[in-house]
């Protein structure tokens, strides 16, 4: 029986790790410093940065790429197959919506001198 | 056989049953859909606060002088900082704490347990943030133990997860305690609109809440790794589900910090 086969016919608990997933620690450490260095260089840009759109924009850039390396690398979502990725990336599109809506809202409420306190 | 393999998947289509489409298991399944729905929870809350902060002003810019001296990351600060703020003005007559606009995070999140007087902008948080990430990578090696059926290791890395989780609480029991003590509340702030702490308390403490839960459930998994259940059940799933909650909740504390104290 080759090996595919097997890892499509066994579904229950403890279905075998995806042949793809490195193994041993390496990646888990190369993931830990790399996380670090952007917490670092997330303090860094807060210090060295005046208060600006863009200054928000790069913190929001850096903690959309350590969500990818905590939920691709540490929830192992890189190694899933495309369709659960899917499953779950997708509907968070959503939640874009809801921020530019909100966001335009916010600004709108400050324009006319209306704080929600 | 790998014939045969090609031929049923050409001829049967992957929803058809006998195994799984997403080629996990339904408890993980189940957890990643679980944790879709608390990521649309923790959006919400974020974008109300987005939404309140920028229908207020900016905080004002630049250096913060009281009495005639700039205050600097490790400067000394006075103990009526907060009343000293809320009265001085900048150069363009802006008190630094006003109702009128948004707090600087750094000049209200500027403390560290046990050292007094000193101006340390966002050292505290920082060091909660990295406490939530080594916590999560030493989680992730217990995953990884598990797969080799390690139970010492497992073990060894859910005690260290355990204990990262109970630091990160502790951090913030003192983070809740300092800003409290110094007037605010949940219809009350002294650092400018009432929303900011209101925000502050309910967001931290939705994540803080969901951190506990964490810590509860990795004990749980902690004992049974040690009384040997899993390596009698033959795998260490159970350590993967929970882990996929302890790195969702590391996550959540990623944006937490972005949107908190940096933005």
């Amino acid at each position: 029986m080759s090996e595919s086969h097997e890892q499509h016919i066994n579904i229950g608990e403890g279905a075998g790790v995806n042949p793809e997933q490195p193994h041993g620690t390496a990646a888990i450490w190369k993931t830990f410093w790399i996380l670090f260095a952007l917490t670092i260089i997330d303090i860094a840009l807060y210090f060295m940065l005046s208060p600006t759109g863009i200054r928000n924009g790069l913190f929001i850039i850096l903690g959309i790429v350590k969500a990818y390396y905590i939920v691709g690398v540490f929830m192992h979502m890189k190694y899933e197959r495309v369709n659960l990725i899917m499953t779950i990336i997708l509907p968070i599109l959503f939640v874009l919506g809801l921020i530019m809506g909100c966001l335009y809202e916010a600004h709108y409420w400050d324009g006319i001198g209306i704080n929600i306190d | 056989m790998s014939t045969e393999t090609t031929a049923l998947k050409k001829t049967k289509s992957i929803w058809a049953g006998g195994f799984s489409p997403f080629n996990v298991s339904y408890g993980k399944l189940m957890m990643w859909i679980f944790l879709l729905s608390d990521a649309f929870t923790f959006s919400s809350l974020l974008v109300a606060y987005g939404t309140i902060r920028f229908s207020h002003p900016s905080p004002p810019h630049g250096q913060v002088v009281i009495e005639g001296q700039i205050i600097k990351p490790l400067g000394h600060v006075p103990d009526n900082f907060v009343e000293l703020l809320g009265e001085t003005k900048n150069a363009e007559g802006v008190a630094y704490f006003s109702k009128q606009h948004w707090p600087s995070p750094e000049l209200v999140f500027n403390h560290f347990p046990g050292i007094h007087g000193l101006h340390l902008p966002l050292f505290f948080v920082s060091l909660m943030t990295f406490i939530l990430i080594f916590s999560s990578v030493t989680m992730v090696l217990a995953v990884e133990a598990g797969h080799r059926m390690d139970q010492n290791s497992v073990r060894k890395y859910m005690f260290y997860t355990i204990l990262g989780g109970l630091a990160f609480l502790s951090c913030q029991a003192w983070e809740w305690t300092q800003f409290i003590t110094e007037g605010a509340s949940l219809h009350g702030n002294p650092f400018g609109p009432t929303a900011f702490a209101a925000l502050f308390f309910i967001v931290t403490g939705f994540h803080g809440f969901h951190v506990f839960s964490g810590v509860v459930l990795n004990f749980i998994i902690y004992l049974n790794a040690i009384n040997g259940t899993y390596a009698k059940r033959g795998h260490y799933e159970m350590i993967e589900k929970v882990g996929l909650y302890w790195h969702f909740v590391d996550l959540v504390w990623v944006f937490v910090f972005t949107f908190f104290y940096l933005i």
